[in-house]
């Protein structure tokens, strides 16, 4: 027992008085003991002394003064304590390990965000995080930030875990001590994050690792370790056998790293493997082997020449697996896939009639030309994009290869040309003659233009898929667009600003995708467009911001699109409005507005008579050169 | 000032703002680069969300503070536009030499004019001004009245127990705050608001009713300390007519409110001091509603540690501009020191700044104090003094860092240890002692360790919550 224990012991006996109150008191028998321990050491120094004596007025006092002679005693006990509070301690000292990170001067509004984000829970993070990454790539080097990034491998969000699996990829070798310390082969999803990026780091280097880790690997980090050992070439022989041997996930782990190997081996085991199990096609999807190109070519062809032999229904079962093959496709592009695509081409019509067995349209043709599509999307330029320019010219009765053969040309031709061979197919005129096939050749292009965008962040046009366009989109599809006669391209897409109610129709959407905003024709074309479908559609909000960001105004056709709807105009979508407005166009344009909309009687009736204060007040605002106001002063005037 | 991106950032409203401006830099929003031949004006067109771009300029006439201008709408100062310029500056962009424009050379002419009123104004005597007696006296009454209804109500708390807290209505300890604060005893009333969270605390939490106690009682003992000093401090200032500023603590306490020319009045200030900052943080203090960024310095000359804290109140919070990590060395013309012992409030009116030199780099870790015998003597010297915080921030030298079992553990150059550990009261966004483990690279040789020395109520040692690492190359802050 220490020799300070009676202090301690009093200490303690002080606090619980404290906390029962100084009415109890002259009953607390633990107290007085404790005091009478205290007696000896109150002999040994003055300072015991003082608090002995402290104690004795304490335990005599008249009630009305204990509770401050007990804090006085409680506080002088404390102070003795922290003088006499130990230092330091016995034993051998380890040295620290070293090398999580470097050091960055990073001030504290910089890191802290990052570091809240990354290791707290809650909304709003994934943007810290990706900003952080996509701005300052390099705080993620640091000794203080790089651990968390690791630790938020296991991340509750599986989108910030996978965040942050792709920023350690991009640290590159320096994250691989931290990765690589603590990495409990039998641990959860984090940890199958962290031996996914380590292969993603270490590439080939990492396979000695991973199969020292495989035998103690469970479940998720069992899956990621065996689809990791496909990167080094050597480990054919391993994943031969574990296909043998594992079950479920991991086999299937096991067959997709395989289809990454290559050699004679690989190529007779996919052979006999699709022969037993066709289903397992889908592990080839992302292997663009000569072999596997081959080996799809052949059994896609056996598949649909199978169908065809038989004449009869497609089952369930056949269309299934019809659905595996094509999407097994990918970016296989090689002379084996084109004659396959030469040989279908050439039965289309055949698959065109396949059906069900209650005597429906199963859409093989569709499917194929869809699959067609999609590998031209992904693959560059070569004989298969080649074929895909001259499919609609050598068969324009099909009218779906129309999108196959406008998206090739937009790849490959000079923009000029692409206008002038497909922009006819534009209807700017309701059609006299043919004229079926000639709305639907419209519809097919409409549809096909939405599949290609201006890219801001790169400055150029891309089509979906990622790459871009020969050439920038010829300037006079704007116009001819703002002309077309028939706009009902089937299908919704995302609204670019936050207004949900205002059902916004496809071809607009798709329109001002292709628009680049630096464009001044592009401009003077579409500032009168959109002033008319505001007046068509009556949607002030989403036209109104689109003439912003092109330095237009709705001035003029404003009011009469919110009288259609009077509901959608609550003050704050209104204030949000004229705040954008006041953002792009000069005060004065602003103020003209805000008069019409007032004038306008369409101002949700909940809200008219806080706007008509508010207005007002703005208006004065701006015509004395003063900021737009923010929300809490149009806001605090409904109250 | 020569413009660095530190400086930037300490320019910017907040983080965000800064971050806004580079950006704008980096995707090249702005054009028609221009500058003054004396490179005192530099102005640019941004394009923004309009078709006119916006017209920005930053004026260094005064180098230690630009002048930013803009012809955007945004209320913050300067805006995004303004640091995205100073940012084209940093980056050095190519900027044409043109002559001032007529706006601006007008706006600068009105700003002189201004600046030489001010400094006449300055330069004629103020008037002294003549003291409110029958004021002062009523100020002096209300506040003994305050410490009375403190002191009565301490008294009926511990009389009933402090575990009756859990019992107890926390309003009724906000209005005593409140009543408090009236009574312009600010200290007390952030007293009484910290035991009305206790009494939220345990309600929410009854297992943490221990620990909430603990601290309550702690709470009270500093509480009846300050009352009892207060009213005899009260007591001889109303006995002498006496409302002036005095170099104690207890004026702050008492609701007093430093200025800088009350400070250098009593003396409290030290000329031509030179600070280097060994690390920043900020915590939010529940009881006060407020922010506090704080930031520890070292004076270069004499080895003195002290602290820097911004206060910004939550509700206030976008009206007070923070502060942040400081990286460079502050030539300080005046320095003003608040009353008080160990690391004291520093303020100061001007400050220019540059870089650390490598020689002063070198010369930090020599500043700490000789061993941790003497800093842990310096600690509890501090700590048994009611009124002081429970905890003190020192330089000591490092002869190794490491474990023995869990815990981390520091070793002087003489052989005196202590135990390196977080310190609770901090929160977790303070966690810093298992950093040590991830340092880029050994300690070098003739480094220190600074951090917060404590007492430990838990095992009853002294332990010390590592904030930075001072090599004679660099400061690593563990935090920020």
């Amino acid at each position: 027992m220490s020799s300070l224990q009676p202090l301690y012991d009093v200490k303690e006996r002080l606090e619980a008085a404290a906390v029962a109150g100084t009415g109890l008191l002259s009953e607390d028998f633990r107290l007085q003991r404790a005091a009478e321990a205290m007696k000896p050491l109150a002999a040994a120094s003055p300072v015991f002394g003082k608090i002995s004596a402290g104690l004795d007025r304490l335990l005599s006092a008249p009630g009305p003064d204990r509770a401050g002679l007990l804090l006085d005693t409680l506080a002088l006990v404390d102070a003795v304590a922290y003088t006499q509070g130990r230092s330091g301690m016995e034993g051998e000292i380890t040295p620290l390990p070293t090398g999580g990170g470097t050091y960055i001067q990073i001030s504290h509004g910089q890191i802290q965000p990052l570091l809240t984000a990354l290791t707290t829970t809650g909304g709003g993070r994934m943007e810290v995080i990706q900003s952080a990454w996509e701005d300052h790539p390099e705080f993620f080097r640091d000794f203080r930030v790089m651990p968390a990034v690791v630790a938020g491998l296991g991340d509750g969000y599986g989108e910030i875990a996978d965040l942050n699996a792709k920023i350690l990829k991009g640290v590159g070798p320096a994250a691989l001590p931290l990765l690589k310390q603590d990495f409990d082969p039998a641990g959860n999803r984090a940890m199958a994050r962290r031996a996914e990026v380590i292969a993603a780091i270490e590439g080939e280097a990492a396979s000695p690792w991973l199969r020292e880790v495989l035998p103690e690997a469970r479940k998720d980090v069992r899956v990621a370790v065996i689809l990791a050992l496909g990167d080094a070439p050597d480990n054919t022989a391993l994943l031969l056998d574990l296909i043998k041997t594992e079950r479920s996930g991991s086999r299937e782990a096991a067959l997709q790293a395989l289809a990454r190997q290559d050699g004679d081996a690989v190529r007779e085991f996919w052979t006999a493997e699709l022969k037993k199990n066709s289903g397992s096609v889908r592990f080839l999807r992302d292997t663009d082997t000569e072999w596997a190109a081959a080996l799809l070519a052949t059994g896609l062809r056996e598949q649909l020449e199978g169908m065809l032999a038989k004449g009869g229904p497609v089952s369930e079962e056949e269309q299934l697996e019809l659905s595996h093959w094509c999407q097994a496709i990918g970016k296989k592009a090689s002379a084996p896939m084109l004659e396959l695509w030469r040989w279908a081409d050439s039965h289309m019509e055949a698959f065109d009639v396949l059906t069900n067995e209650k005597g429906n349209s199963i859409f093989a043709g569709v499917r194929l030309t869809d699959s067609l599509r999609d590998s031209l999307r992904t693959s560059g330029p070569g004989p298969l994009r080649d074929f895909c320019l001259e499919l609609w010219d050598r068969r324009p009765g099909m009218t779906r290869y129309l999108h196959i053969s406008f998206l090739a040309a937009l790849l490959a031709r000079p923009a000029a040309e692409v206008y002038k061979k497909f922009a006819p197919c534009v209807l700017t005129k309701k059609p006299l003659l043919d004229a079926d096939r000639k709305r639907t050749l419209n519809n097919v292009l409409l549809r096909a233009l939405g599949d290609v965008w201006w890219n801001q962040e790169q400055g150029r046009y891309v089509v979906y898929g990622g790459q871009p366009t020969a050439e920038p989109l010829d300037r006079r599809w704007i116009e001819r667009l703002t002309q077309a006669v028939y706009t009902d391209v089937p299908g919704r897409g995302v609204p670019p600003f936050s207004y949900y109610w205002e059902n916004v129709n496809k071809f607009d959407l798709d329109l001002m995708k292709l628009v680049d905003p630096s464009e001044a024709e592009t401009r003077r074309l579409l500032i009168p467009y959109l002033r008319k479908r505001i007046q068509e559609t009556g949607l002030a909000y989403t036209y109104s911001r689109w003439l912003f960001q092109l330095g237009g105004s709705p001035r003029g056709v404003l009011g009469d699109a919110m009288v259609k709807n009077p509901k959608a105009n609550r003050l704050s979508v209104l204030w949000e409005l004229m705040e954008k407005a006041a953002q792009a166009l000069p005060p004065e344009e602003v103020i003209g507005l805000l008069e019409e909309a007032l004038a306008s009687k369409g101002i949700y009736k909940g809200a008219q008579e806080t706007a008509e204060r508010a207005i007002p007040y703005t208006i004065e605002l701006l015509k004395a050169g003063k900021p737009y106001p923010e929300w809490n002063v149009w806001w605090g005037m409904g109250k | 000032m020569s413009l660095t991106e530190q400086s930037i950032l300490l320019l910017a409203p907040n983080p965000a703002a800064a971050e806004n401006g580079r950006k704008l830099s980096k995707k090249g929003s702005f054009s028609a680069h221009r500058k003054t031949a004396d490179q005192t004006l530099y102005w640019a067109e941004c394009a923004g969300s309009g078709k006119n771009p916006y017209r920005v300029s930053a004026d260094f006439t005064e180098p230690e503070a630009p002048v930013c201008r803009c012809s955007c709408p945004s209320r913050q100062f300067p805006c995004k536009h303004a640091l995205g310029l100073l940012f084209e500056i940093l980056g050095q962009k190519p900027f044409e030499t043109a002559d001032i424009p007529q706006d601006i050379a007008d706006k600068r002419a009105r700003q002189a004019a201004r600046a030489a009123k001010k400094e006449s104004a300055a330069s004629t005597p103020a008037k002294p001004k003549k003291p409110n007696a029958a004021a002062r006296k009523k100020k002096l009454d209300k506040q003994l009245a305050g410490l009375d209804m403190a002191e009565k109500m301490v008294s009926e708390l511990l009389t009933a127990g402090v575990g009756t807290l859990s019992g107890s209505s926390a309003q009724s300890y906000d209005k005593l705050a409140k009543d408090l604060g009236s009574s312009y005893l600010t200290g007390l009333q952030t007293a009484f608001s910290r035991i009305a969270l206790t009494v939220r605390t345990v309600q929410k939490n009854p297992a943490q009713a221990q620990a909430a106690y603990s601290e309550a009682l702690r709470v009270l003992i500093a509480l009846h300390s300050t009352i009892k000093k207060a009213r005899v401090f009260l007591q001889q200032k109303l006995e002498e007519g006496s409302c002036s500023a005095e170099d104690t603590v207890l004026f702050e306490a008492l609701g007093g409110v430093w200025k800088l020319e009350d400070l250098q009045a009593i003396g409290a200030f030290r000329e031509n001091a030179k600070l280097v900052q060994l690390s920043f943080d900020v915590t939010y203090d529940e009881a006060k509603k407020e922010f506090c960024e704080r930031g520890w310095w070292l004076d270069t000359a004499t080895g003195q540690i002290d602290q820097t804290l911004n206060l910004r109140p939550a509700k206030a919070l976008k009206y007070v501009k923070g502060d942040d990590s400081r990286f460079d060395l502050l030539e300080v013309p005046v320095l003003c020191t608040y009353p008080g012992e160990g690391n004291r409030r520093i303020r100061w009116d001007s400050a220019s700044t540059r870089p650390v030199t490598p020689e002063e780099q070198a010369a930090l870790p020599t500043l700490a104090q000789p061993d941790l015998a003497a800093a842990v003597k310096l600690v509890k010297g501090q700590i048994k003094n009611t009124l002081l915080p429970k905890y003190m921030a020192v330089l000591v030298p490092i002869g190794q860092i490491g474990t023995i079992g869990e815990t981390f553990v520091l070793e002087d150059p003489k052989g005196g240890r202590v135990v390196l550990r977080d310190r609770r009261e901090d929160g977790a966004d303070h966690a810093s002692t298992a950093r040590l483990a991830m340092l880029p690279a050994a300690i070098p040789a003739g480094s220190a360790l600074f951090g917060l020395m404590f007492y430990d109520e838990a095992d009853k040692t002294i332990c010390l919550h590592p904030y930075s690492v001072v090599t004679p190359e660099q400061v690593i802050r563990l935090l920020y």
